[in-house]
């Protein structure tokens, strides 16, 4: 319980890896090295690497990388991925321009 | 199990991330407890990012103009994290002689306080930020003003507290406060009791039912509020935007995207439930009114909506200080929904106030005694 | 605002199913999907699915897709290019229609969005070319458009394998079939149909690299060590222009989450907690097909009529006592689809021998085809005087067209539709191909062994353009598509009843109708892939 929320817990030190420049968010062109890091840095969940990088958050919100970017948060913290939250769902679920999102019908 | 250190935050968003850092800093062994599961997880990540003193109470004006000229400049490189401060000014929008009106009294109001801030008239507006629409009248323009991220700058501060050695307990909500002896230096989690000499409570609007448990209480209401974010767009302007009638605020990011916030009208009278998920209408009602000011935005995409709670003070201002009748508690609430901008220097405030330094600012209006009845 | 009893969100199998259920008890449907055509992948499915009668088997997916939408055709609302961006509270949907957005309400939403293509990282897998099996099978079965000439397929469970064979049907050469695991993921009868074409399964290996600058120009691939971790000095270098990622998928379920669904990680994904008949947490709001847990289509179209049922009862538009009689029988069709091998409860493990207890063939998982060897051991395969038919059907997957299909009864399944086929022996078989042609895997042939001196013949499924004439010569190929002996077209059949599947006869000498599995007209290409 506590240990596994302690920000202080010891994950050991960040080991520089071969594929570390492989880009795995495509949107936000971030890489497994820049995630991995940002672990190291105390970002252990889905949500603050997302806050953090922006991996996820750009054009496609992460369908695409959520769930290499929540793999490879869990290798990190040596955690199953299914022990870390995904993403949260938010509208709209698909990208809709301004224009559209602001012509509302149906609503009286 | 009894786990002691120096100071205990309640709450990781800028406030106690920030507290955090200072405080350690200062060589003060901190732990900050968080009832989410991700650092930061409330207003401080969901806010528009302004970073602004103009239109704000007098009361709090000396504080932020503090942050911006002492703590915002360096914010980057002191805590080895891009918080993308921007510089660049604030224009308030009119498009009515009323809203003229409502900004030049705001304006008034700032110049007594020692604030550059003046009105412009349309063409002005229109030098400074090409794209807005030939509809705007005038504005009141702060070049002090600006804007910066709010989730690299929220934990920025987490990761740069972590490094000196502050323990952050997330998933850890507490249940209740304890009075030992007259003094408050206990808190309960599900996990057992921490203890300490001092306690911070900054967790917003959940504050109030932290420390009701010490029978201490802040009047707040709880306000939903709502935002969006474009896809990237090349890059427009630079300035931190707002309007008189208040129906957006917002600006482009360094990345190029659009963060703008809104609100209905209806937000006092929502459902105050615990999740915060966006309304049906918040965004559509965000982007009319940015369209009707910036006609150019009308193809940007949306990529994200979402909203959070905002802790409103009676007074529409802070508490920030001491506990009154529960000595070692402090409070660091009732920001009402601008304390982004102004988060460094509070959170830098209290850290003074905690340890018996010298805050940088008068910090009397803060006071939590101050509520009174109106007769 | 406008409301309906029920709002259906994505019109595929498990959505148009529900709808369909839905308004024969008579409620107020509207069926939301962002594309502009209805039956979600469906119409991708060329083709025919596994099951019996009542699950649709032998019908091609595209065939399902079309009888579905006459099913809602008339009582349902069905409103394409309508994403839906989001859930809100009380059941307010808001759809985006046009150059607007619509705002509507429930009283009962069934979440029907399916599920996306899971991707994996690589030196070079953000290079165009690199695509999903499914983008690939858009590409081909709905727009006619070649993905790309020489084709790496990542990933041999179902969706690779089929695509990969759709890939060859569609003129494309298909390289390598590539997976880290040690053993095929998918049928074992849809493996033989690409084995026997003579792409070449990879197991056990990884892909490295994605070649090129601008787009996909080849393919680096490893063996891994079983940390799948490539081993240094086993690369394989291919010549190819597109990589297919057949890599599993992820249930689409945010808007069950934005929903407020109580949701777990289960079932392939992110999935809300749901009750037998895709009931989640929120009352009224259901979930149903793969957003609740990734499975077949077949499974989704009944999940889909259990929401739908279920909302009704929900609403008061159909008794308790009906409710139960429908979803009693529904649960039977859909226990009956989630027995056998691939099971989702047997997900993940090794299964060494059939439920009639014969080994499974090793050289099936490992490289896509039995033996001629291990064939022997099956009870659909028979040594008989005249034409009879061989079963290569080695696994228990749910499948019985088979024996519905043969009017002389000589083969036999049973109840349990997971059985192996048998052939009885007792009964002549009269030659007239319906078993091939019906067989869902390809895996019936029918075999004259000596029809002539020193002859015999191979009557095959086909289902490939041109077709070859009779008196055709060329290769007979073996279950791994290497030549066996020159062959000769002898027969060739085509009926209404066959469904597009051509039935090919060839003439092989009668040492090899055991091992010919497959023909090609003409000369061999240099460029075989073996």
């Amino acid at each position: 319980m506590i240990s596994a929320n302690d920000r202080l817990a010891d994950i050991g030190p960040f080991v520089p890896a071969a594929d570390d420049d492989l880009i795995i968010c495509r949107c936000e062109e971030v890489t497994k090295g820049e995630i991995r890091k940002a672990v190291h840095a105390g970002m252990y969940t889905l949500t603050e690497v997302r806050r953090y990088l922006r991996c996820g958050m750009g054009l496609c919100q992460g369908q695409t990388c959520g769930r290499l970017v929540r793999n490879i948060i869990a290798r990190e913290l040596g955690r199953k991925s299914s022990e870390l939250e995904p993403a949260t769902g938010r509208a709209p679920m698909r990208p809709t321009e301004m224009k559209i999102l602001s012509s509302e019908k149906g609503v009286e | 199990m009894n786990q002691t250190s120096d100071v205990i935050i309640i709450g990781s968003g800028i406030i106690g991330c920030a507290a955090a850092y200072y405080l350690a800093k200062k060589g003060v062994s901190v732990m900050v407890l968080e009832a989410a599961d991700s650092i930061g997880n409330g207003g401080s990540s969901r806010n528009g990012g302004g970073v602004r003193q103009s239109g704000r109470d007098s009361r709090e004006l000396p504080m932020v103009m503090w942050g911006i000229k002492h703590i915002w400049p360096t914010l980057s490189e002191e805590l080895g994290t891009d918080v993308e401060y921007t510089q660049k000014g604030n224009l308030r929008l009119g498009k009515t002689p009323s809203h003229l009106k409502i900004l030049q009294g705001l304006t008034d109001r700032a110049v007594a306080c020692g604030l550059d801030v003046r009105m412009i008239d349309g063409e002005e507006v229109r030098k400074i930020n090409p794209y807005l629409s030939d509809e705007v009248l005038g504005a009141s323009w702060c070049p002090t003003d600006g804007h910066a991220n709010p989730l690299t700058t929220t934990l920025g501060y987490f990761k740069k507290a972590r490094e000196l050695g502050v323990r952050f307990i997330t998933g850890e909500p507490v249940l209740a406060l304890k009075k030992v002896k007259g003094k408050v230096n206990t808190v309960i989690t599900p996990d057992g009791n921490f203890e300490c000499d001092k306690i911070l409570v900054a967790a917003g609007y959940e504050t109030r039912e932290i420390t009701s448990s010490v029978e201490v209480d802040v009047p707040m209401r709880k306000q939903k509020i709502e935002c969006l974010v474009t896809e990237a767009e090349p890059h427009m302007f630079d300035q931190m935007l707002g309007t008189a009638e208040a129906d957006f605020y917002g600006h482009q990011t360094k990345h190029g995207s659009f963060v703008f916030g809104g609100s209905t009208g209806l937000e006092p009278f929502l459902a105050s439930d615990k999740a915060a998920p966006s309304t049906s209408i918040g965004a559509a009602c965000t982007c009319r009114g940015i369209m009707k000011y910036f006609p150019a935005l009308s193809n940007a995409k949306i990529v994200r909506t979402w909203a959070g709670w905002l802790d409103a003070s009676a007074d529409g201002i802070p508490v920030i200080g001491a506990a009154d009748g529960a000595p070692g508690l402090f409070l660091a609430c009732g920001f009402t929904g601008h304390g982004f901008g102004i988060g460094p220097a509070a959170a830098y405030s209290i850290a003074e106030v905690m340890t018996d330094g010298t805050p940088p600012v008068n910090m009397e209006p803060f006071r939590c005694t101050r509520f009174k009845a109106k007769v | 605002m406008k409301r309906y009893d029920l709002v259906i969100i994505g019109a595929g199998p498990a959505g148009l199913s529900a709808a369909a259920e839905a308004s024969k008890c008579g409620m107020s449907v509207a069926v939301f999907d962002e594309n502009a055509k209805p039956g979600g992948q469906l119409f991708k499915q060329i083709h025919k699915f596994f099951g019996s009668k009542k699950h649709k088997a032998r019908i091609r997916g595209y065939k399902i897709g079309e009888q579905l939408l006459s099913e809602v055709a008339g009582g349902v609302d069905v409103e394409l290019n309508s994403p839906v961006i989001g859930i809100y509270p009380e059941k307010e949907i808001v759809v985006r229609q046009g150059e607007d957005i619509v705002h509507c309400k429930a009283d009962s939403i069934i979440v029907a969005t399916g599920a996306t293509e899971n991707m994996v990282p690589f030196e070079g897998w953000t290079l165009p070319g690199v695509i999903g099996a499914g983008a690939a099978q858009t590409m081909m079965n709905l727009h006619g458009v070649k993905p790309g000439e020489k084709i790496l397929m990542l990933g041999s469970g179902n969706v690779g394998l089929v695509v990969s064979f759709q890939l060859l049907q569609a003129g494309c050469k298909v390289r390598a079939l590539v997976d880290a695991a040690p053993h095929i993921g998918g049928y074992g009868v849809h493996a033989a149909k690409v084995a026997r074409c003579g792409v070449p399964f990879y197991l056990s290996h990884t892909i490295t690299k994605a070649e090129g600058t601008d787009c996909v120009t080849g393919a680096v691939v490893s063996q891994v060590d079983e940390h799948f971790q490539p081993i240094p000095g086993t690369e394989k270098h291919f010549d190819v222009d597109t990589i297919c990622v057949a890599v599993g998928l992820s249930p689409m379920a945010q808007l069950l989450m934005m929903a407020g669904c109580e949701m777990e990680d289960a079932r392939g994904g992110h999935v809300p907690v749901c009750g037998q008949y895709g009931e989640t947490s929120v009352p009224g709001i259901y979930a149903a097909g793969d957003v609740s847990g990734i499975e077949e289509a077949s499974s989704a179209m009944i999940e889909g009529r259990m929401a739908g049922i279920c909302a009704a009862a929900y609403l008061g538009f159909c008794s308790e006592k009906d409710k139960n009689a429908s979803l009693t029988k529904l649960s039977e069709d859909l226990n009956d689809l989630r027995q056998g091998m691939f099971a989702p409860q047997n997900r993940g493990k090794m299964i060494k021998k059939t439920e009639e207890g014969i080994d499974i063939s090793q050289t099936l998982l490992a490289e896509g085809h039995i033996t001629t060897e291990e064939a022997e051991r099956f009870p659909g395969v028979v040594h008989e005087v005249g034409v009879h038919p061989v079963i290569e059907c080695t696994q228990n997957i749910p499948c019985n067209p088979c024996q519905d299909v043969c009017p002389k009864h000589c083969i036999k399944v049973g109840k349990d539709i997971t059985a192996l086929p048998q052939v009885d022996t007792n009964i002549q078989c009269i030659g007239c191909g319906m078993c091939v042609a019906s067989c869902s895997g390809q895996a019936i042939f029918l075999l004259d062994e000596n029809s002539e001196p020193g002859f015999g013949t191979v009557t095959m499924p086909y289902e490939f353009l041109p077709l070859p004439q009779q008196g055709a010569k060329g290769t007979a190929l073996d279950r791994s598509g290497v030549p066996v002996c020159d062959a000769e077209v002898v027969g060739v059949k085509t009926a209404p009843a066959f469904d597009h599947t051509s039935l090919l006869t060839i003439k092989v000498p009668k040492d090899k109708v055991m091992d010919a599995r497959f023909f090609k007209k003409g000369e061999l290409e240099d460029d075989k892939c073996k």
